[in-house]
């Protein structure tokens, strides 16, 4: 048993030891150096929690906190929305199912990067001109050039990618469902309502609470997709606060501030999911 | 077990670090190496070219061009590394300055590489390392200029003429504008375009000292830009339907199709329309910001400086490709080539296309950009895109106010 177990620990120290280098390691330098006044290179003094401070003083962050979780919340709940409601399809005895499974997929291979160049033309050149045929008057400008608007820009493009990824957790929890309990449902007369929340729901709740930290985590770290599409612009309206750490941290040289800014951030993401965990793994106890 | 994984991490660290110990220098043959570093990939060819004509001359120097992505990001991790290249072709930005204040590049103060170099710039890139740091780090070799690009079909169609102040150029915007033709096409989605009207509007308003005295608390832009927000405001009004909605790219190729008169662009802009539209003609006039045509200046900044590392090995080899590089006929091609133009005195950029600011050039009436001198954290361009769209002028003017002092007190 003894022996059994060290071998065991040999297999983890390469993947330990490249997550410590490559992860921890960096994380605890950023955490160190968000209290000095450190601009990526050359000197440095240790400032305090200044750095802290003026996060919250900082309107700039204030701004890109909020339209973060506007972003974020809304894009969680369309995404578990939308992929459950694919993999109820694709779970059905359907034609040719296996092959829109992976036609379903697709979107999640491709790189955001060109999935952003692909919709900002779409956005650019493709709507207009039916906003024009149509006489839709709102859809005659880009909606990305306009501050109200490119947000939901943004969130087509990130629900249309992320949905394929959701679908399949979601598709996974739907195959460990037996057929029997809905064959027993129907001769019940259940109707196909309540063998959903009956049935469907409750068994898959499991999948439902990952899926849902999942995608809150992820659209809370949005930063590829605004790059592509909008660059933080018009103005600073899609700014998330990736794109603020990074822009001020690498190209500003506030290297420093802004890690003290990753910091706070960093620990309203762990706050959210263990919220997120503890309220919907009760929900899921309760059912 | 354990030995031999904790054998192979070690290996594995070994060689890494056997790996770095290669990239230092070799001189092999005899000959001088030299890394000569550059941030621009247009400009790759043109050096490679440059650098056989050099090697020919000087058989026992080698001179190695890198030119990576992401150049500045480069350059600063290098700096911390006490890694410097021996040559540097930077640009005239807030990294040179950054530099310079750090004490790492050959002061040129004075020396004969210095001399022919049209003062303007020098005393632009002496204000970019700032008041505390004496010394000219870089000797100024190529320069772009911000200004009014026109379509010289259409601009005849309408009559008009070369604007030479601020009422004049309104004038024919109007004159376009009733026509029922596009006057500029502008191209907002991407912030920074809207920086080159900025750019003329502020530094022939505000002054070429402005960021000094802001950073001084002397003055502020609520003080000294209410003209410059103004005159933007007025501006966007001549543009298209969606000026908020195009980019770039996609105004270079509208513009190239004929869909405005005028283009607000620099002269980089200049290669990319002709790409899309080979037999356009092209005509450039600096704009006439204010109504006194002796007070408006051409916005030109230094593209591309020369510097050379303080800690070279081979500081006298470095030199002497820096006085290769500062020969008038080594500049006129690297001008003509890259369609930029010199800093150096006596080198005109002759390409027809810039006869509309050649003059500016002769005579040194030109002035620099004013936000290389920006605190670079805080994002400017997205705030003069915001006020387009908003137009509120006073809060805007304090917001530009406020992003500055806060970046500064980091």
């Amino acid at each position: 048993m003894k022996k059994k177990n060290s071998v065991f620990l040999i297999i983890t120290i390469p993947a330990f030891l490249l997550f410590f280098i490559f992860h921890s390691f960096p994380a605890l330098q950023g955490i160190f150096y968000s209290f000095t006044d450190w601009k990526g290179y050359g000197d440095w003094n240790f400032v305090g929690l200044k750095n802290y401070l003026n996060v919250f003083k900082d309107e700039r962050a204030g701004d890109a906190y909020l339209f973060t979780f506007k972003f974020a919340i809304v894009a969680t709940i369309l995404v578990n929305i939308i992929s459950l409601l694919v993999a109820i399809g694709l779970n059905s005895k359907i034609k040719f199912h296996k092959t829109l499974r992976a036609i379903y997929f697709l979107p999640y291979i491709l790189s955001i990067l060109i999935v952003g160049f692909i919709f900002n033309f779409i956005f650019a050149h493709f709507l207009p001109q039916i906003g024009d045929a149509f006489g839709w008057e709102f859809l005659t400008r880009n909606i990305l050039g306009n501050p109200d608007l490119a947000w939901i820009g943004i969130v087509i493009v990130a629900v249309w990618q992320a949905v394929s990824f959701n679908t399949i957790l979601y598709l996974a929890g739907l195959v460990t469902i037996s057929e029997d309990l809905y064959e027993a449902a129907s001769i019940d007369g259940a109707g196909v309502w309540t063998k959903f929340w009956k049935i469907t729901f409750p068994l898959i709740a499991p999948f439902f609470t990952i899926n849902m930290v999942l995608s809150l985590k992820n659209f809370l770290m949005v930063f590829d997709q605004i790059v592509a599409l909008t660059g933080g612009g018009p103005g600073k309206s899609t700014e998330s606060i990736s794109l603020l750490i990074y822009r001020g941290g690498f190209e500003g040289g506030e290297f420093a501030y802004q890690s003290a800014n990753a910091v706070i951030y960093f620990i309203v993401i762990i706050v959210f999911s263990v919220i997120q965990l503890k309220f919907l793994n009760k929900r899921e106890v309760e059912n | 077990m354990i030995k031999k994984v904790t054998a192979g991490v070690m290996a594995l660290t070994l060689g890494a670090s056997l790996l770095a110990g290669c990239s230092s220098d070799g001189a092999d043959d005899g000959k001088t190496t030299l890394e000569l570093f550059s941030n621009k990939s247009e400009s790759i060819e043109t050096y490679k070219e440059l650098i056989k004509e050099f090697e020919a001359k000087n058989p026992d120097i080698k001179i190695k061009l890198d030119a990576p992505p992401e150049a500045e990001t480069v350059l600063k991790t290098r700096l911390t590394k006490n890694d410097l290249p021996d040559i540097m072709s930077i640009a005239g930005n807030a990294t040179y300055g950054e530099l310079g204040r750090a004490g790492v590049l050959e002061d040129f103060s004075g020396t004969d590489l210095a001399k022919p170099v049209q003062p303007a710039y020098i005393e632009m890139i002496n204000r970019l390392v700032g008041p505390e740091t004496e010394g000219t780090f870089g000797l100024p070799y190529a320069t772009n200029a911000n200004a009014v690009i026109y379509n010289k079909t259409k601009f005849e169609e309408h009559g008009l003429e070369v604007p030479a102040t601020w009422d004049e150029f309104i004038a024919s915007l109007e004159k376009v504008k009733a026509a029922g033709d596009t006057p500029i096409y502008f191209t907002l989605k991407d912030a920074w375009t809207g920086m080159i009207a900025w750019n003329s509007l502020g530094a022939n308003v505000a002054g070429e000292d402005f960021a000094e005295k802001k950073n001084a608390g002397d003055t502020s832009f609520a003080d000294k830009y209410d003209e410059v927000a103004d005159k933007m405001d007025t501006l966007v009004q001549y543009g298209h339907k969606d000026n908020m909605g195009v980019a770039y790219g996609d105004g270079n190729n509208a513009f190239a199709a004929g869909k405005s008169v005028f283009y607000l662009q620099g002269n980089w802009a200049i290669p990319e329309i002709l790409k899309a539209n080979p037999d356009m003609e092209l005509g450039v006039f600096p704009m006439p910001v204010t109504n006194d045509p002796a007070q408006n200046k051409l916005v030109s900044g230094v593209d591309v400086l020369l510097a050379v590392s303080k800690d070279s090995k081979h500081k006298e080899e470095a030199m002497k490709f820096a006085e290769f590089m500062m020969n008038k006929d080594t500049a006129k091609k690297y001008i003509d080539e890259q369609k930029a133009f010199s800093a150096i005195e006596g080198v005109y950029q002759e390409n027809p296309v810039f006869e509309g600011i050649k003059a500016n050039f002769e005579n040194g009436t030109i002035t620099s950009f004013p936000d290389h001198y920006y605190p670079a954290g805080m994002g400017a361009e997205n705030l003069v895109q915001e006020f387009l769209i908003k137009k509120d002028k006073e809060k805007f003017l304090k917001k530009m106010d406020s992003e500055w002092d806060k970046v500064q007190n980091r």
